[in-house]
């Protein structure tokens, strides 16, 4: 009796770990391609719709997204950890030691000879731009009379400022801020990624300004104001996937183009409304993707 | 590893780290002032009716079974759910979800201990308490509170010590306190400031503990002091 029961137990021991295991079982031969993407929602949604990409085509795929910030998920993807993440042109190039301009295609090229050496291939870059964006609410905006970020200045000593955690070691965040636009903030409060935290702060009043993105679907519906980049601190960002060389190699050209046929439709307008079904209606990243991919 | 620890000795000899909101004086200022509330406020909500009950040996099991359900809900998870229901109420991000989650890890030692302390006192105690002529009311405060102390404030000692180190969870949601150098530490991969986070949190924590034993020599009668030490981890 007690020795038929351990035999169950075994078996349905080992089918669970056979279960937790396998991974998806593509058609196509080759290595499983690892995506990543950042701790933030539209890095993740985007990371989502080029491994669906991939999975639609045959292709195996091993998803670990929300991974964390860009210290986290380079040193993964340079070792081999991650396969694939899709980047923001003008800030990785930054990273890597390169200036970036408002010129998309010499800057995407900048990064694709910066990153060569290290493996990693960048693909062709879609429209879509998401840049670092200074958010107050309308409120705050029309007491003060804010229209572009350097009319900031004339509220220095008096604002609180609130961001990602990794804002204050950024250049084109608080850095940038203060060297080329001259802010002086009160305070720097540490939040969360362009998520709800920052939100909710802005909207209490915890924080006056807000770093959010440009291609929030938030700013909109919560009638935030953007302020415009008048000095134009935000360099060219627009998103490009970042693949391993190798696994570049293993595929050839009809893995690239099955990434470049979603890079192109990928446009500002495009992500500002997939944001804002994840972000604002609450929607299920994999469906918004999914229903996104059928549309193409 | 001694490379290591010498950035960490410079990172705590840098005077930039004592100034400021994300100075070391004001993160520890934070983080005192969280987790004396949340014990304090733990304490009266825990306290209190769980020596009327153990005094009355009414609930018993089920009202134990019921606190220790609290425990189940780990404190991370607590603090996330409690952002909406703070943020719909207008009590905002950062504090509140952290005092919540706080209270949550500490009511349920505090609970069970004052209840099984109270409810399991010596019966000729209170037999001879009876005899002597006291009333139920100073029997529950002259005999039965002082014999269980030792088991309840050894409860209060503890749920301190917890609430130290898990009001670092605070800073994911937006609030101060020592957690900020370990989560923002972790987001630009300093490990030296993770490092340093987490001395000054176990730093904390000793002190926590050190100060409370103090209460609990001071508080506990002289009679109960020695046997107190044996019997004081009951429940937690």
């Amino acid at each position: 009796m007690l020795r038929n029961r351990a035999i169950v137990i075994l078996a349905v021991a080992v089918a669970l770990v056979a279960a937790a295991c396998s991974s998806d079982d593509g058609t196509i031969e080759g290595p499983t391609i690892k995506v990543g993407s950042a701790n933030f929602s539209e890095s993740a949604l985007v990371a989502e719709i080029y491994a669906q990409a991939l999975e639609t085509e045959g292709y195996s795929v091993d998803r670990k997204l929300n991974i964390g910030s860009r210290e986290i998920y380079k040193p993964a993807l340079e070792s081999g950890e991650l396969d694939l993440i899709p980047e923001y042109i003008g800030t990785m190039l930054t990273n890597l030691g390169g200036v970036a301009t408002s010129d998309s295609t010499s800057t995407h090229a900048a990064l694709q000879a910066a990153w060569e050496p290290m493996g990693i291939s960048v693909l062709d870059f879609a429209p879509a731009q998401d840049k670092n964006g200074i958010v107050v609410t309308k409120a705050t905006a029309n007491e003060f009379g804010l229209i572009t970020t350097s009319d900031l200045a004339a509220l220095n000593g008096t604002l609180v400022f609130g961001g990602p955690p990794e804002c204050p070691s950024r250049e084109f965040c608080l850095i940038g801020l203060t060297d080329l636009y001259g802010l002086d903030f009160t305070e720097f409060k540490p939040l969360d990624v362009g998520g709800p935290i920052t939100v909710a702060a802005l909207e209490s009043g915890e924080i006056h300004v807000a770093l959010l993105f440009t291609s929030s679907g938030v700013i909109l519906a919560k009638d935030f104001v953007l302020l415009d980049d008048d000095l134009g601190l935000q360099p060219a960002e627009n998103l490009a996937p970042a693949v391993r060389t190798e696994i570049l190699d293993a595929y050839g050209d009809r893995f690239e183009d099955v990434l470049r046929a979603v890079s192109v439709a990928l446009t500002t307008e495009e992500l500002i409304a997939l944001n804002k079904a994840v972000e604002v209606d609450g929607e299920d990243p994999d469906k918004v993707a999914a229903t996104w991919l059928e549309g193409l | 590893m001694i490379e290591f620890l010498g950035e960490v000795v410079a990172w705590f000899l840098d005077p930039a780290h004592w100034t400021g909101a994300n100075g070391i004086p004001n993160r520890v200022w934070e983080h005192v002032q969280i987790t004396v509330a949340a014990t304090s406020v733990a304490a009266l909500l825990a306290i209190l009716p769980a020596i009327v009950l153990g005094h009355r040996k009414q609930g018993g099991t089920l009202v134990v079974g019921a606190v220790n359900l609290f425990r189940a809900v780990p404190s991370f998870g607590i603090v996330v759910l409690a952002l909406p229901i703070t943020i719909g109420l207008g009590l905002g991000i950062g504090f509140w979800p952290t005092f919540l989650a706080l209270l949550f890890l500490a009511i349920p030692p505090m609970f069970i201990n004052s209840y099984t302390g109270v409810a399991g006192v010596d019966p000729d105690l209170i037999e001879a308490a009876r005899g002597v002529g006291m009333t139920d009311a100073q029997c529950l405060l002259g005999v039965e509170v002082p014999a269980a102390s030792p088991i309840i404030i050894a409860a209060v000692r503890v749920a301190a010590v917890q609430v130290v180190a898990t009001a670092t969870l605070g800073a994911i949601v937006g609030w101060g306190g020592l957690g900020r150098y370990i989560i923002d530490g972790f987001a630009i991969q300093d490990d030296v400031m993770v490092f340093a986070g987490a001395l000054l949190v176990a730093g904390l924590a000793l002190v926590t503990e050190g100060l409370m034993s103090a209460v609990e020599r001071w508080l506990v009668p002289k009679g109960l002091q020695t046997a107190g030490n044996e019997v004081a981890r009951i429940a937690v």
